[in-house]
């Protein structure tokens, strides 16, 4: 028998955690030491996989499928195209973010790094799963450690946010749950058998009214986690009140789990209500673009800009992802990849200042600059790969998102272009208003420069950015073959089952229960 | 065949009872602990008695006694919880001035009730046990005699018991004189030739009755004064007994309507209403609670309305996991609330849990894990429960009740959270010390979280369990 690799990458990050649990919470090196250890190892692990992925297939890879609780509930995990670099993401960002948590967290950081090891866990666990009980119960273990994070160690407002931002995501997730199981059902009338395994249930084929509910379902869980107009309002409280590092998983990696779920579940299940809700949506998405970039234009708290940034990017995400062309498809990958290192850079440098000026708001500062030469540095290129600089990684996104939008409708993509616009306007007004001008505030000229720390987590990201911005084709080959044959699917839907439609609500059918078996 | 393999457990059972009130008088106070392990004996006795009869299908009495394997599956997780309880008022008896002798044979003798109510298919056994557990319990919810809410639990809860009870003694005399039998898997054949009539007005009255003992609306106002007055543990004790024998009964008694064609709709609907209206009162008025025994009462009323979906839908498997895992949840809970009592006295308030998280992180971390399962988060057995619930009640065509359902516990995260915040998120105004001097007590906290990751990660085997048993049923 194989290594389970996967398994390895996913659950790795948990032992972690439970190991925290036994050590002495006073010793802040050695808990640091162990998360820092195992979210290192575990990125570690999640390198070969990279190396080791077949870019010629699109079939998943590293695959593992064991029974489980029978019934089709499998532990069935694998990494197509569209899951790789969203596990990798997770991987690289988790150590960076807990080296940014060193001077930040100042209470209870036992069971703080703990919460960030489980959702760890709980976020590789939605990328690899292939099964959408799995899915479901990774999507849902995540959100307890987020939380607690946001709850425990967030701004003044904590307790508000983290009430919303749970009751928001389980509001969608709930009714998405009831959608699953009407599937489950389905694909028992159809079949004979049980399965939740998602490639079985794309062959499903049902009658248009279902699609529709189910379709809705489904798209209000992954809506509200993305999050699109109007199911946004959680967002900007979440990212504001979140410790630094809990805004930049959430930000770079938690509303990934929404685009994706809708590549991977909402879209190709239901690819017909997909194709009819598709103008509504992108309509929505349009607004988010320009509402998030306009909203992000009048905010006086750093962060509360940052975070609407991400609500007008990921407009232009899903844009793509319902233009539904290869190029808008890749595109749409590649730019939460973007997304999930600039928006976390920036929060990071957020942060950074924060821990200096004990404030966020962006007329307490101006001249930075001046204190802090290589911290200025660093921030532009994360200002510039955000406003999508050519030669920096966002522009290689945006271009090939609105390529896609634009083969689909060339007024949406006339449209999305003003993200570009506006993301330019907000991000660069706010960089020169903080980092240039004169010093307005004496304690600016007591700011330490960025020290080695600091240094080990920006440099990893930046030659990242360029990375991807100057040589893209490394990252999209790998994503060829699984986004064509997504495509492929959406265009040439062969469902195989016929699902009969569900029997009316009546007792005769309670007999069965107890048998089926 | 002699009926003896049948009756060995009930006869070790209330032997044990007896001995336990006897040895009551001649222990001195210092060492009534014994009186605990005694009873922990015969809880011991019983269960190995019963483990024999496994697959074995055992009767007394010409079939009135019928210890099929869904009985034992349910006596198992009575005998269970009642073990549980015991441990958990070891400490807690003494504290708040109670009579040991009194609350472990009363505990002992409901107990008894219970397993006669779901070891019979015949009604009027049914009723036996279910007077057996009623009058224990009235005692046992007014054993802290100082207190008078304590008392006031123990008289109200005799009013409504002994009116429920006369409901379904009359329910039962029509439906006697109209079916010519009381076996719950005959009734519904016998009536057929029944007047409509007789036969929908008895089983109603029945059906209110136990409505009544397992606290669903429109007959729930008792539950949570009854649940808030009497002793803690006691209050454990009905959150999971009474709900696991009367859900039982249910069982029996409707799925030969459900298979039947007899007059299914109407009584259909009813309960359909009363498990939509149990989950949303249940959800939105424990919102307005600021008592944790009153909230926990509160969601126990919701929790009877998933319960009473698995009923509708025909569901044993599911309702028998549900109840193994409300089992480890329910008592947990109230565990987690054992723990911050101290002598005379019991912090139940929300404001009393501000701050416990820092201050006692077990404690804290213990009661979360519950109040998350309860929520119905993976990877706990609260989410397995209520998805195989739901799912199977999906299949089943019962949507628009699972919505309903899936929103009420949409409203449930909100305040079990609650709980949660104020644990974790707020500073404490009085602090209150925990008596970490009760290892019996977190014994219990720690198998029930056992019990919660095992049925929620780990399943299969007591999932195989329940399938075997139900199999047998039909």
């Amino acid at each position: 028998m194989s290594i389970p690799r996967l398994s390895l990458v996913t659950f790795l990050p948990l032992a972690g955690a439970v190991l925290l649990i036994f050590l002495p919470k006073e010793n802040k090196r050695g808990l640091y030491g162990v998360a820092l250890a195992f979210t290192a190892v575990t990125f570690a692990l999640s390198l070969p996989l990279l190396v080791d992925f077949d870019a010629a297939t699109a079939d998943p890879q590293f695959v593992e499928r064991t029974n489980w609780l029978g019934f089709g509930l499998e532990y069935h995990v694998g990494l197509d195209g569209i899951s790789l670099y969203l596990v990798l993401l997770t991987t690289l960002l988790m150590p960076l973010a807990i080296l940014a948590s060193w001077s930040y967290i100042r209470v209870r950081l036992k069971e703080y790094l703990f919460f960030m090891l489980l959702l760890e866990t709980g976020i590789i666990g939605v990328f690899v799963s292939l099964n959408l009980f799995l899915f479901y119960v990774f999507w849902e273990a995540a959100l307890i450690p987020m939380y607690f994070l946001i709850g425990i160690w967030g701004g003044k407002r904590r307790v508000y946010a983290t009430t919303k931002f749970v009751l928001f995501t389980m509001a969608g997730s709930l009714l998405m749950l009831v959608a699953a199981f009407v599937l489950y059902a389905a694909y028992f009338r159809a079949t004979g058998t049980y399965s939740f395994q998602i490639f079985d249930l794309y062959r499903l084929s049902l009658s248009p009214q279902l699609q529709t509910w189910l379709f809705l379902a489904f798209g209000l869980a992954f809506a509200i986690k993305v999050p699109m107009f109007p199911f946004h309002t959680w967002l900007p409280d979440a990212h504001v009140e979140a410790p630094t590092a809990g805004s930049v998983i959430l930000a770079a990696v938690l509303l990934k789990m929404g685009a994706y779920g809708f590549l991977r579940f909402a879209i190709p299940l239901f690819p017909d209500a997909a194709a009819r809700f598709a103008p509504i949506l992108a309509v929505l998405a349009l607004i988010g673009i320009i509402y998030g970039g306009l909203m992000a234009l009048v905010q006086k708290d750093v962060k509360s800009l940052v975070a609407y940034s991400s609500v007008s990017h990921m407009g232009l995400i899903m844009l793509a992802i319902f233009a539904g062309t290869v190029a808008g498809v890749q595109g749409a990958i590649y730019q939460m990849l973007n997304h999930g290192l600039s928006t976390g850079m920036l929060f990071l440098c957020v942060g950074i200042l924060y821990e200096r000026a004990h404030t966020r708001l962006i007329k307490d500062f101006g001249g930075v600059a001046k204190q802090m030469p290589v911290f200025a540095a660093f921030f532009l290129v994360a200002v510039l790969s955000s406003a999508g600089l050519p030669g920096l990684n966002g522009f290689v996104g945006e271009i090939l998102c609105l390529f896609g939008i634009f083969a689909a409708n060339k007024v949406w993509a006339a449209l999305a272009v003003t993200t570009v616009i506006l993301a330019a306007a907000y991000l660069l007004w706010m960089f020169q208003r903080v980092m240039h001008g004169p010093i307005v505030n004496e304690k600016i000229r007591s700011f330490q420069d960025l020290n080695k720390r600091e240094l080990f987590y920006l440099i990893p990201v930046v030659i990242l950015m360029f990375w991807m911005g100057i040589f893209p084709g490394t990252f999209l080959r790998k994503m060829d073959a699984s986004v064509n044959q997504y495509v492929n699917r959406l265009k040439n839907r062969e469902k195989v089952f016929v699902a009969r439609p569900i029997a009316p609500p009546l007792p005769a059918a309670g007999a069965r229960a107890g048998r089926a078996k | 065949m002699s009926v003896f393999p049948a009756l060995g457990p009930l006869i070790a059972l209330t032997g044990g009872a007896l001995v336990v009130l006897l040895a009551d008088a001649f222990l001195k106070r210092e060492n009534k602990n014994y009186l605990a392990y005694l009873s922990l004996a015969a809880l011991v006795v019983t269960a190995g008695l019963g483990v024999r009869l496994w697959g074995r299908n055992a009767q007394a009495f010409d079939g009135m006694l019928r210890l099929d394997d869904v009985a034992l599956f349910l006596s198992f997780l009575l005998l269970i919880a009642t073990a549980f309880v015991i441990l958990m008022g070891m400490g807690y008896i003494a504290r708040q001035d109670m009579n040991d002798g009194e609350f472990y044979s009363l505990l002992l003798l409901a107990l008894a009730g219970l397993l006669i109510m779901v070891s019979s298919g015949h009604l009027i056994v049914i009723f036996l046990g279910l007077e057996t557990l009623s009058v224990s319990s009235y005692a046992l919810a007014g054993l802290r005699r100082r207190d008078a809410r304590s008392t006031e639990a123990a008289v109200k809860y005799f009013l409504i018991g002994s009116f429920a009870a006369a409901f379904i003694v009359f329910g039962l005399a029509l439906l006697f004189g109209g079916a010519g039998t009381l076996e719950a898997s005959d009734i519904a054949a016998a009536g057929a030739n029944m007047h409509p009539l007789l036969a929908l007005a008895g089983l109603a009255l029945v059906l209110a009755g136990f409505a009544f003992k397992l606290g669903l609306v429109p007959f729930h106002m008792w539950q949570p004064d009854v649940y808030e007055g009497a002793p803690t543990p006691v209050s454990a004790f009905f959150i999971f007994g009474p709900k696991a024998a009367g859900f039982a009964v249910l069982l029996r008694l409707l799925l030969p309507y459900w298979q039947s064609g007899v007059k299914k709709e109407a009584v259909f609907a009813v309960l359909w209403a009363v498990a939509a209206a149990s989950m949303i009162l249940g959800s939105l008025v424990a919102l307005r609670q600021r008592n944790l025994k009153r909230m926990l009462a509160y969601s126990s009323i919701a929790n009877a309305g998933y319960m009473l979906i698995a009923v509708l839908a025909g569901d044993g498997t599911g309702l028998l996991f549900y109840l193994a895992n409300y089992l480890f949840l329910g008592i947990g809970a109230f565990g987690a609330l054992i723990a911050l009592s101290r002598k005379g006295a019991e912090y139940t308030d929300l404001e009393d849990f501000a701050g416990i998280g820092s201050r006692y992180p077990w404690i804290g971390g213990l009661f979360t894990i519950f109040l998350v399962s309860l929520a119905g988060f993976p990877p706990t057995g609260g989410f397995l429960a209520k998805f195989y619930v739901f799912s199977t009640a999906v299949r089943e065509g019962h949507v628009a009740l699972v919505l309903i359902a899936v929103l009420s516990s949409l409203v449930s995260v909100f305040y079990y959270l609650r709980v949660v915040v104020y644990m974790y998120m707020r500073e404490p105004e009085r602090k209150i010390a925990v008596d970490f001097e009760n290892p019996p007590l977190f014994l219990v906290l720690f198998l029930c979280v056992y019990g919660v990751l095992q049925l929620g990660l780990f399943p299969a085997n007591v999932l195989a369990l329940i399938r075997h048993a139900v199999s047998a049923l039909f």
